[in-house]
């Protein structure tokens, strides 16, 4: 699963995930994202692009959040599609991790 | 190993208990909804459901010990239907405890997300222990809203 990063005004970094965050595409994100996790203090993960999400790509999600928020941090999702919010929201993800539709309220909420 | 006597199975998939074996899933659901006109939320809700109950048999029934794993695949009164036959011991993930969803980082309970997701997207979820080993029924409608069960 390709995992990229863009550093955005005000310190927050963007991190854009592409294709299916399932077992294979959480192994590939994991390690990225911890290093992410283990810098970076307000985190934009960008869904846009994400297809697929199960509960692996949930712990790849929630593992790197404790961390961020451990630190002081901020970290917030956007753009996820109706079935990847589906499941965020049914496992309870979007009470720890807010999730906006808007880029700009989404660098506003990190800011 | 044989199918579930009341369908009549239109395809099949026949995998090893490896986690790398769950990648030949989406291939096969994406040609199954070519074929029998399934759409895109429905196909999301196979897979989901599939990486959950088939990496539930391989982590916590095969434990890393070689195994087979058959899914079956059927229509029936408007139902797209799953069956999942495995030789592994025992397990019920229809009568297992439920983990409430998550609602803090320090109390995420992460691991056992998988069976929540498993109920909440499929339509019908029936289990039954065969002599050989666990038989998983999973069905869905082939009607279906996105956000009926948020």
């Amino acid at each position: 699963m390709p995992i990229s990063t863009q550093e955005l005004e005000g310190g927050i970094t963007r991190v854009i995930l592409e294709g299916r965050l399932d077992i294979e595409g959480a192994a590939a994100v994991d390690m990225p994202m911890n290093v992410i996790a283990g810098t970076k203090k307000a985190v934009l993960v960008d869904m846009e692009k994400v297809s697929f999400l199960g509960s692996m790509g949930l712990r790849a999600l929630v593992a790197p959040a404790r961390a961020i928020k451990g630190r002081g941090g901020k970290i917030v999702i956007f753009g996820p599609n109706e079935l990847v919010e589906k499941v965020l929201k049914m496992s309870g993800v979007d009470t720890m991790i807010p999730i906006h539709h808007e880029l700009q309220n989404a660098i506003a909420a990190l800011q | 190993m044989t199918g579930n006597a009341d369908h009549t199975t239109a395809e099949r998939l026949d995998l090893q208990s490896r986690i790398s074996d769950l990648a030949r899933i989406p291939p096969w659901i994406e040609r199954l909804a070519s074929t029998y006109s399934i759409p895109d939320s429905t196909q999301f809700a196979m897979n989901l459901c599939l990486e959950e109950a088939l990496s539930n048999v391989i982590r916590h029934g095969y434990r890393g010990t070689p195994g087979s794993i058959a899914i079956l695949f059927s229509t029936r009164n408007g139902q797209f239907v799953f069956v999942v036959e495995d030789e592994a011991p025992l397990f019920n993930p229809v009568n297992s405890p439920e983990l409430p969803a998550m609602n803090s980082l320090e109390e995420a309970q992460i691991g056992g997300q998988g069976i929540r997701l498993l109920r909440q997207f499929s339509d019908a979820l029936e289990y039954h222990a065969t002599p050989r080993g666990n038989r998983l029924t999973i069905g869905f409608a082939s009607a279906r809203s996105v956000t009926a069960n948020i």
